[in-house]
C-alpha cells in the first residue's frame, strides 16, 4: 500500500490503519446484522427469544463451514462453484459407508473429509496446474461430481435410520443448551480465523490473491498456494457434508444441490472481495448469520416466500454496495496519507 | 487457406467435436440421424442459445451476469399477465422489452457505475429478480396463453418441420455476429475486456458501454421469454430456473475468455450446437440426465486442458504475469 521509500512512521500508521480497516469491514457486516436483528425484533413478537436464536444459529452452522471453505478459494482470486456437488458426493458416499459399516466410528468422518480433500485437489490441480479458469473448471466438476454421485447412488437413498446412533444423537445433542453442531462449526471457524492471521501458508493465500504477479516475483509458488486453498476448501466441505448427513432425514443423491450459490452469497455478504486478496473469516461467519437471520426473520414476519427471495437478493446487493463504499472511503484515507 | 483459419484454431477444434458428437450420436441411437428429429429437437437449444449470445457480449467486457434466467422468468410472468388481460401482443412485447432493459440497466449501473463485483451483484439480482417474478406471478403457473402469444415458440414454417424459433435463433446469431465483429459498440466491448483503463484514456465511456452490454443481454432474455412461453405453454416464477450454468458452459466452451476481451460468435454457436448434439443423442439413447451431465462436464474440463497443453494456450486463463495487471478499474 505504501511505497518502500516511506518512513517507519508512515509504515506504522499504515499498519494500524490497515488493522482498523479489517475491523471496520467486519464491523460493517456486523452492523447490518445488528440492524436486521433490530428490525425483526420490532416487527415480530418472538424473534429475539433464546429458542429462536438457537434455530438461527443451528441453520447457519453448516452454511458457515461451507462458506468459510469457499472464502479461502475466493481470497486466492478464484471461485469454486462445485462445493454443492462436493457435499453431495462426500456426504452420500460417507452415508453409504456408514450404513454398511455401522461400527466404523470416527472413520466415517475420515471418509467424508478424505473424499472432500480429493475432490478439492482435483479442482485445484485443474486450476493451478492445468491453467483452466476456476469458474470453468469447477463448473465442469460441478457436473462431474454430481454425475459420479448418481452413478454411485444407483437410485438408492440412505435413510438416516441406517446411520450409526452416535451420529444422529450427535446432531441433536446440546451442550449447556447450545446445539453441538453449532459449537463444532464455531470451533472450526474460530480456529480458521485465528490461523488465517498467523499461519504463513494462509497468509500466502492472501498474498497470491491480492497480487499474483507480485507473489510470484516475491518467490511464492503461487500454483501450490492455489492448490492448497482448493484442497482445504474441499476437506472442509467434506467435513460439512458429514455434519449435514447426520442432520437430514434421508440422504439422497441430490444432497447439497444449489449450496454453491448460498455459500457464495454468504462469502460476498461477509465482505470477501471477489477480486481476491481481502476478506476475513469472521466476516464470512457474520455473512452466513445474516442470510440465516433474513430467512428466519421473514418467516416470523409472515412475509410470503417470494418476498423473502426478493429481499434476500436485494440485501446481498445492498451489502456489497455498502462494503464497496467503505472500501473506497478507506482507499481515500490512504491516498490522503501518501501525499 | 491456412491463413483464413488463423485465429480460428479453437473454432476448428469444436467444429470437429460437433461432427464427432454427431457421428457418435448416430451410432448410439437409430432415431438420431433423421432430419425431422433434428429439426424438432433443435427447439431445445434456442432459448438458452439466445441467452448465451447475450451473455457472450457481457463476458467479453470482462463482466458476468448470472441473473439472465431470472430476467427471463420476470418476462414470462409479465407476458402471462398481459395475456390474461388480453392485451395485444405488440403492446405486451413492448412492455417486457422495457422491463428487461430496466433490469439489465440496473445490473449494469451497479457493476459499471458503482464498480461493484459483477459476479456478486448478479448473484444478488438473480435472487431478487426471481423473487420479483414470483411476486408478480404468484406461485401458480399460468397456461392459458392466447395463440398469438404462443406463435413464435410453437409454430413451424408453413408445412415444413422447420420451427420458426430456429430461424429466430439463426437471425440472432447473425445480428450478434455483426454487432460483435463489425460495429463500434462490439469492438468497444472487446477493447474493454482487454484493457479497460486504455479504453477510458482513449475517451470512450466504459460505463456506458458496459451498461449497454448488460441491456443487450437482458434483451436476449426477453426474447428467450417470448420463445419460452410458446415452447412450454406455461409461465411461472421458476421458469428457466437452473439453466445459467449450462449457458455459461456454452459460452466458455465456445472459446470466450472468462476474463473478457477474447472470443468469437462462431465459436459460441459451435459450442451450442455441440452441447445440443450430445444432449440430443444421449437423450435418444436413454442415457440418464446425470450421466449426460457427467460426460459434458468431463468434456468441458478436458477440452480446455487439452487445448492448454497442446497449443499456445489459445484458450483458458492468462499466465500469471498477465493476470497481475488484470482487473484494474479505471
Amino acid at each position: 500500500m505504501i511505497g518502500s521509500s516511506s518512513s517507519v512512521l508512515a509504515r506504522r500508521i499504515s499498519t494500524t490503519l490497515s488493522r482498523n480497516t479489517l475491523r471496520l469491514r467486519v464491523f460493517s457486516v456486523l452492523l447490518s446484522l445488528v440492524a436486521l436483528t433490530a428490525v425483526f425484533t420490532l416487527t415480530t413478537t418472538n424473534f429475539l427469544t433464546l429458542e429462536n436464536l438457537k434455530v438461527i444459529a443451528f441453520n447457519a452452522s453448516l452454511l458457515t463451514v461451507v462458506a468459510c471453505a469457499e472464502s479461502l478459494v475466493v481470497i486466492t482470486r478464484n471461485l469454486d462453484v462445485s462445493v454443492g456437488s462436493i457435499i453431495g458426493l462426500a456426504g452420500f458416499i460417507a452415508a453409504k459407508f456408514a450404513s454398511a459399516n455401522p461400527h466404523a466410528g470416527p472413520l466415517i468422518i475420515v471418509v467424508a473429509v478424505g473424499i472432500g480433500l480429493v475432490l478439492g485437489l482435483v479442482n485445484g490441480m485443474a486450476v493451478a496446474y492445468g491453467r483452466v479458469p476456476s469458474i470453468v473448471a469447477t463448473l465442469g466438476t460441478l457436473s462431474i461430481f454430481r454425475g459420479i454421485t448418481y452413478v454411485a447412488g444407483r437410485g438408492i437413498e440412505v435413510p438416516s435410520g441406517n446411520l450409526p446412533r452416535w451420529m444422529i444423537h450427535g446432531a441433536d445433542a446440546t451442550v449447556l443448551g447450545v446445539p453441538l453442531v453449532v459449537l463444532f462449526a464455531l470451533l472450526i471457524v474460530l480456529v480458521l480465523a485465528f490461523l488465517s492471521r498467523s499461519v504463513p501458508i494462509l497468509r500466502r493465500v492472501y498474498a497470491v490473491g491480492s497480487n499474483p504477479g507480485a507473489a510470484v516475483f516475491y518467490g511464492l509458488r503461487a500454483n501450490r498456494v492455489v492448490l492448497f486453498a482448493f484442497a482445504v476448501c474441499g476437506a472442509l466441505v467434506g467435513l460439512a457434508a458429514f455434519l449435514y448427513i447426520s442432520r437430514v432425514g434421508t440422504i439422497t443423491v441430490n444432497l447439497g444441490r444449489d449450496w454453491e450459490m448460498m455459500a457464495l452469497a454468504a462469502v460476498v455478504l461477509g465482505g470477501v472481495s471477489t477480486t481476491g486478496g481481502s476478506g476475513s473469516i469472521l466476516g464470512v461467519l457474520f455473512g452466513a448469520l445474516i442470510l440465516s437471520t433474513i430467512d428466519n426473520g421473514l418467516v416470523l414476519a409472515r412475509a410470503p416466500e417470494f418476498w423473502r427471495m426478493f429481499i434476500q437478493g436485494l440485501a446481498i446487493v445492498g451489502a456489497i454496495a455498502l462494503d464497496a463504499g467503505i472500501e473506497r472511503r478507506i482507499k481515500a484515507i490512504f491516498r490522503h496519507q501518501r501525499y | 487457406m491456412k491463413r483464413t483459419f488463423v485465429g480460428y484454431r479453437w473454432e476448428l477444434v469444436i467444429a470437429i467435436m460437433v461432427i464427432l458428437a454427431g457421428v457418435w450420436a448416430t451410432t448410439l441411437s437409430p432415431y438420431y440421424f433423421n432430419v425431422e428429429q433434428l429439426l424438432f429437437s433443435s427447439r431445445n437449444l434456442v432459448f438458452t442459445g439466445i441467452m448465451a449470445l447475450g451473455l457472450t457480449l457481457i463476458i467479453l467486457t470482462g463482466e458476468m451476469d448470472l441473473s439472465l434466467p431470472s430476467i427471463l422468468a420476470v418476462c414470462t410472468v409479465l407476458l402471462a399477465k398481459a395475456s390474461q388481460a388480453s392485451l395485444p401482443l405488440p403492446l405486451a412485447l413492448a412492455g417486457i422489452t422495457v422491463v428487461a432493459l430496466l433490469l439489465g440497466a440496473f445490473n449494469g449501473l451497479l457493476v459499471a457505475k458503482l464498480r461493484l463485483p459483477a459476479l456478486a451483484v448478479t448473484l444478488g439480482t438473480m435472487g431478487a429478480y426471481r423473487g420479483l417474478a414470483f411476486i408478480i406471478g404468484s406461485e401458480v403457473g399460468y397456461t392459458g396463453f392466447n395463440d398469438t402469444y404462443k406463435w413464435l415458440g410453437s409454430a413451424t414454417v408453413g408445412a415444413s418441420p422447420v420451427p420458426v424459433m430456429l430461424l429466430v435463433f439463426i437471425g440472432a446469431v447473425f445480428v450478434f455476429w455483426v454487432v460483435m465483429h463489425f460495429t463500434t459498440f462490439g469492438r468497444r466491448c472487446y477493447a474493454i475486456g482487454n484493457n479497460a483503463s486504455a479504453v477510458t484514456y482513449s475517451g470512450i465511456s466504459v460505463v456506458r458501454t458496459k451498461i449497454g452490454a448488460y441491456m443487450v443481454g437482458a434483451l436476449t432474455a426477453a426474447l428467450g421469454a417470448w420463445i419460452f412461453i410458446g415452447q412450454f405453454g406455461s409461465a411461472r416464477g421458476d421458469n428457466a430456473n437452473s439453466v445459467i450454468l449450462g449457458v455459461i458452459t456454452s459460452v466458455v466452451l465456445g472459446g470466450v475468455d472468462i476474463n473478457g476481451g477474447r472470443g468469437k460468435v462462431p465459436g459460441v454457436v459451435l459450442s451450442i450446437l455441440f452441447l445440443w448434439t450430445l444432449r440430443n443423442g444421449m437423450g435418444l439413447a436413454n442415457i440418464p440426465g446425470p450421466i449426460e451431465q457427467l460426460i459434458i462436464g468431463t468434456l468441458l474440463v478436458t477440452g480446455v486442458l487439452v487445448s492448454n497443453f497442446t497449443g499456445r494456450g489459445s484458450f483458458g486463463s492468462r499466465p500469471l504475469k498477465r493476470a497481475s495487471t488484470g482487473p484494474l478499474a479505471p
